[in-house]
C-alpha cells in the first residue's frame, strides 16, 4: 500500500507544477492575448446591453433563436461575462507567474558585479592594441572611459582585468510595462466597484441633488459601492447653445452652482470637453432640450405647476432640429384621471416657414414657441413622464397654446393670449364666457431649457492614468534599448601594454560594430594609445 | 483665395497624388519585373510628385475648413497615404536602399486613396464640438501615424513571406530528400516546451536567410523581416500611446476613459494582436512564419479598425458621413 500512497503527492506535485509551467510558459501567454482579442470581436459585432441596450432588445425580437444562444453564453454582455473575466485572469495569472522570477533575476543581476572574462577573442567583436601605459593603469583609463560612456564597470587592475555592461534599463522598463497593466486592472476594477454613473436632467432655475431617486433610472453602480451618494447640489443658472448658420452646435455649456453637503459651494460652466470636478463626483455636459413651464388650474385648485421635461422621436434620416418636443403631464389625483400630451415648437417663425416651403427648417431658438396639445381623460395605466398609453382614455379636447397664453383645456378654447407668428387659422377659438368650476385651465408662461449632466464617480482616474503613462514609458526602453557587454583585459607588452577589448551585444547586434568600434577608440585612448583602425583591428 | 477655391485646389491636388501614385505603382511592378533601372528612377520621381500633391491637397484643405485637415475619415485617409509613401521613400527606398517593394505601398496608397474619394467624400466643414480638442489632436496625430508604420510593417511582412517561401522551395530543390527547415527559422531553437521563453534576445534577431536568391527580385528574407520589425516595433508604442490619449480624450468628453465603444474595442484588438506578435518573434517555435502570420492577422484587424467600424458598425466614433 506504501508505494501507491506516497506516489500520489508527489505526481499531484508534478501535476500542480506542469499547470504552472504552462501558465508560465509564453506560448500560453500568446494564445491567452489572442483569446483576449477573439473575444473582444465578439463584443464589437454583436449589440452590447452596457451600450446599446435597445439594439440588444431589437435583435432578440428579431432572431429569437440565436438571442436565447448568445444570452445563455454572455455574448450580450461579453465584457462583464464570466468567460472574460475568466480569460483576463488566466492572463494576469500567467503575467504575474512570469513577472516574479523575472523581477527576481533582474534584482540580482543589479546587485551582481559583472564578471570578468578570459578569452576575449571569442567574442563577436574583437579588438586588440598596443598601448603606452603599464597594465595596471591601462585598466584603470579603460574602466574610466567605460563609465564615461555609462557602462556598470568592475576593474580589477592587478589583473589588469575591466568588465562593463550597460542597458540594463532594457529590462527595467519591459517589467514595468508588464508590472503597470497589473496596477492597470486593479484600478480600474476598484474604480468601477465603487463608483457610480448615471444622468441628472435639471431645468434651467432648478436644483437637483445627488441621491439614487433623483436619476433618470439608468444609474449604474459598482459591484461593491455601498450607496453613499456625494449628496452634491447642483442649480441650473443657464444653458447656452450656440449653433452655426449651417446647423452644427458651436458648443453646449451650463452655468452650475454647485453645493457640497457641508456648505462649500462653487460656480462653475460645464461645457463639452469641460467637465467639472467638484466634491468627488464629475460633472459632464450630456444632453438637452427643452422644458416649458406649465400651469394647470381647476377653479383655484393648482393641479399642476412646473417645467414638463420634452424628449424627441427623430425618425431616422431627419434633422433633430427640426423635429418638434413632445412630453406628458399626467393628472393622477382627478377621477377620471387625466393626461395631457404637449408637443412643442420652439420656432414658429421656422416651423411656419417649412410647412410653406416643405423643407424642414432647424428651431435651434425660442422665437414665439407654441405648443399643440392633447386631453385624455380615463385611467393612466403608469407613471411614466415620456410615454402615454391611451388604451383605456379617450380624448376630450385638443388645441394650440403660445407662451404666454392660457387655454380652457375642458373645451380647447383660448382663454387669453394671441401671437403675430401663429395663423390665425391655427390658433383656435376665443373661449365664450363661463366655463364653470369644473374647467381644466392650461397656461404656459414661460420656456426654459434643461441640460442634462451626467454624474459619476471614479476615485481611481489618477491611478489609471499613472499605469497608462508607466506602461508607455515603460513600453520604450523595453523596445530600444539592447544590453551589452564589454570587456578589456591589458596584458604586459612591449613597452606598455597589449590591450585586448572583446564585447557583444544581446539585441541590435547590427548596430553594436559602429558602437564598438568608437569604443576600442575610446578606451585605447584612455589606456595611452594611438588609435589606428585600419592596420590595428581584428575581426574574427 | 477664398475657402472654395482652397477647397478645389484640395480635391484637384488630391486627384494629381492619386493618379500619380497608380502610375508609379504600376512603374513598380513594371520595374519587379523587368528590372530596368531606368523604371525605378520614373517610379521615383512620379511617387514624389504624388507625394507633394498629397501633401498640397492636405495643406490647401486645412485652409478651407480653417482648421487643423484630420477630422474625418476623409481627411485621415489622404495623411495616411502621405504618411505611407513618405515613409516608403525616405526610409525603404532611402536608407535601407530596399528597391522591390515599391509597388506593395504604392498599391496601398491607391486602394486608400480610393476608399477615401468613393466612401468618406466630405466637403471641408466645421466640427461638432466634441471634436473640438487638442487631445484630437494628439490622439488622431498618433493613430494616423501608428496605422502608417504598422501598414508599412505589414506590407513588408507579406513581402517576407513571399521571399520566405522561394528560399525554402530554392532550399528544397538544393537538397532533395532532405526535409525542409523548420518555420523558416535560421537560429538555435529549443523544441522543449518545459524551457524557459528566450527573453534576453527580445524580438530583436531578424529571422530568414541573408544572401538572396536569384529567383524572386526581393531582397533576402532576413532583410525584410528586420525592416518589418522596425516599422512594427515603432508603430507598436505610437499605438500604445494613442489608445491612451484617446483614453484621456474620451474622459474629457463622454466621462469615462474606456467604453468598450467599437472603435475602441477594434482598437484594442490590434493593440492584442500586435503585443502577439512582438512576444511571438521573442518565442521559440514562434518566430519566423508563425509571428509573420500573427503581424497579418494584426493588419487585418487594422484595416477592421480604420473602416469597418466607421462603416457596419454603429458607435460613437461614426463621424465618417
Amino acid at each position: 500500500m506504501s508505494g501507491p500512497v506516497a506516489s500520489v503527492p508527489s505526481s499531484l506535485r508534478r501535476s500542480v507544477a506542469l499547470v504552472w509551467r504552462t501558465l508560465r510558459s509564453m506560448r500560453t501567454a500568446i494564445i491567452l492575448l489572442l483569446m483576449l482579442a477573439a473575444g473582444a470581436v465578439v463584443g464589437s459585432l454583436i449589440p452590447q446591453i452596457p451600450n446599446s441596450p435597445q439594439r440588444v432588445a431589437a435583435y432578440q425580437v428579431d432572431h429569437p433563436f440565436w438571442a436565447k444562444f448568445f444570452q445563455a453564453a454572455g455574448f450580450f454582455d461579453v465584457f462583464g461575462s464570466w468567460w472574460f473575466a475568466l480569460i483576463t485572469t488566466l492572463l494576469f495569472v500567467s503575467l504575474v507567474a512570469c513577472l516574479i522570477p523575472r523581477s527576481r533575476a533582474m534584482i540580482r543581476t543589479a546587485r551582481a558585479r559583472p564578471i570578468h572574462a578570459r578569452e576575449l577573442d571569442a567574442f563577436p567583436s574583437f579588438a586588440e592594441r598596443t598601448v603606452a601605459l603599464a597594465p595596471d593603469a591601462a585598466a584603470r583609463g579603460a574602466a574610466a572611459a567605460l563609465r564615461r560612456k555609462h557602462y556598470r564597470v568592475e576593474l580589477d587592475e592587478t589583473a589588469g582585468s575591466v568588465a562593463a555592461e550597460k542597458g540594463a534599463l532594457r529590462e527595467i522598463g519591459s517589467l514595468a510595462f508588464h508590472w503597470a497593466f497589473l496596477l492597470l486592472l486593479i484600478a480600474v476594477i476598484v474604480g468601477k466597484g465603487t463608483g457610480y454613473v448615471g444622468h441628472a436632467t435639471i431645468v434651467e432655475g432648478y436644483g437637483w441633488t445627488d441621491a439614487r431617486f433623483n436619476y433618470d433610472g439608468d444609474l449604474r453602480t459598482g459591484r461593491f459601492f455601498t450607496g453613499n451618494f456625494s449628496g452634491t447640489g447642483i442649480q441650473l443658472e443657464d444653458f447656452k447653445d450656440p449653433f452655426r448658420t449651417t446647423g452644427i452646435p458651436m458648443d453646449f455649456s451650463s452655468e452650475l452652482t454647485l453645493t457640497a453637503p457641508d456648505g462649500t459651494s462653487e460656480q462653475t460652466d460645464v461645457r463639452i470637453n469641460h467637465p467639472a470636478v467638484f466634491n468627488g463626483v464629475r460633472i459632464y455636459q450630456f444632453g438637452f432640450g427643452w422644458a416649458p413651464i406649465v400651469q394647470i388650474h381647476r377653479g383655484n385648485r393648482v393641479l399642476f405647476d412646473g417645467p414638463v421635461v420634452l424628449g424627441q422621436h427623430t425618425p431616422p434620416g431627419e434633422n433633430p432640429l427640426a423635429q418638434p418636443w413632445e412630453g406628458f403631464v399626467k393628472l393622477t389625483t382627478l377621477r377620471p384621471q387625466i393626461g395631457i400630451a404637449v408637443r412643442l415648437y420652439p420656432d414658429a417663425a421656422a416651423y411656419f416657414r417649412s410647412i410653406a416651403t416643405g423643407v424642414p427648417q432647424p428651431m435651434t431658438e425660442a422665437n414665439a414657441p407654441f405648443m399643440e396639445y392633447e386631453v385624455w381623460q380615463g385611467k393612466l395605466l403608469d407613471n411614466s413622464l415620456s410615454t402615454l398609453d391611451t388604451r383605456f382614455m379617450h380624448r376630450t379636447a385638443t388645441g394650440l397654446i403660445g407662451k404666454g397664453w392660457t387655454v380652457d383645456a375642458t373645451r380647447g378654447c383660448v382663454i387669453s393670449g394671441t401671437s403675430d407668428a401663429i395663423p390665425a387659422s391655427l390658433a383656435g377659438l376665443t373661449c365664450p364666457d363661463g366655463g364653470g368650476a369644473a374647467t381644466l385651465t392650461m397656461a404656459f408662461p414661460d420656456l426654459r431649457q434643461y441640460s442634462t449632466l451626467q454624474v459619476s464617480r471614479d476615485a481611481t482616474v489618477p491611478w489609471v492614468f499613472a499605469a497608462a503613462i508607466l506602461i508607455v514609458l515603460g513600453l520604450l526602453p523595453a523596445l530600444y534599448v539592447s544590453r551589452r557587454k564589454v570587456w578589456v583585459r591589458a596584458r604586459p607588452g612591449g613597452t606598455g601594454s597589449i590591450l585586448q577589448v572583446g564585447g557583444f551585444a544581446l539585441q541590435r547586434k547590427d548596430r553594436f560594430d559602429e558602437e564598438f568600434a568608437s569604443l576600442a577608440d575610446d578606451v585605447t585612448t584612455a589606456a595611452g594609445g594611438a588609435v589606428r583602425r585600419e592596420s590595428q583591428e581584428v575581426s574574427p | 483665395m477664398t475657402t472654395e477655391s482652397w477647397a478645389r485646389l484640395s480635391s484637384d491636388a488630391f486627384n494629381v497624388a492619386l493618379f500619380s501614385y497608380i502610375a508609379a505603382m504600376v512603374l513598380s511592378f513594371a520595374y519587379l519585373a523587368f528590372r530596368k533601372e531606368r523604371l525605378h528612377t520614373v517610379a521615383t520621381v512620379v511617387g514624389v510628385v504624388g507625394l507633394v500633391a498629397n501633401a498640397v491637397s492636405i495643406a490647401s484643405r486645412g485652409i478651407a475648413a480653417g482648421r487643423t485637415p484630420w477630422g474625418n475619415m476623409y481627411e485621415y485617409s489622404a495623411l495616411i497615404t502621405f504618411l505611407v509613401v513618405l515613409g516608403y521613400l525616405v526610409v525603404i527606398e532611402g536608407r535601407a536602399k530596399v528597391r522591390t517593394v515599391g509597388g506593395f505601398v504604392y498599391a496601398l496608397a491607391v486602394l486608400t486613396m480610393a476608399m477615401a474619394v468613393s466612401f468618406f467624400y466630405v466637403g471641408p466643414t466645421a466640427l461638432i464640438p466634441q471634436l473640438n480638442s487638442y487631445w484630437r489632436q494628439i490622439h488622431v496625430t498618433s493613430m494616423i501615424v501608428a496605422s502608417s508604420l504598422l501598414g508599412i510593417g505589414c506590407l513588408l511582412t507579406i513581402a517576407y513571406l513571399i521571399k520566405a517561401a522561394s528560399e525554402r522551395r530554392e532550399v528544397d530543390r538544393l537538397r532533395t530528400g532532405t526535409p525542409p527547415p523548420i518555420m523558416g527559422g535560421s537560429g538555435v531553437e529549443t523544441s522543449d516546451p518545459a524551457a524557459p521563453p528566450d527573453y534576453a534576445g527580445g524580438g530583436d534577431e531578424p529571422v530568414g536567410n541573408t544572401t538572396t536568391s536569384r529567383k524572386i527580385a526581393l531582397p533576402p528574407s532576413a532583410t525584410l523581416d528586420a525592416l518589418a520589425y522596425k516599422f512594427i516595433r515603432f508603430g507598436f508604442p505610437v499605438w500604445t500611446f494613442g489608445v491612451i490619449c484617446g483614453a484621456i480624450w474620451a474622459q474629457q468628453t463622454w466621462g469615462r476613459y474606456w467604453g468598450w465603444d467599437p472603435k475602441e474595442t477594434w482598437s484594442f484588438i490590434t493593440w492584442v494582436i500586435f503585443a502577439g506578435y512582438l512576444h511571438a518573434r521573442a518565442t521559440a517555435g514562434w518566430k519566423g512564419t508563425r509571428a509573420a502570420v500573427v503581424a497579418l492577422v494584426g493588419f487585418v484587424s487594422l484595416l477592421v479598425t480604420y473602416y469597418a467600424v466607421n462603416l457596419w458598425i454603429a458607435g460613437l466614433h461614426s463621424y465618417a458621413t
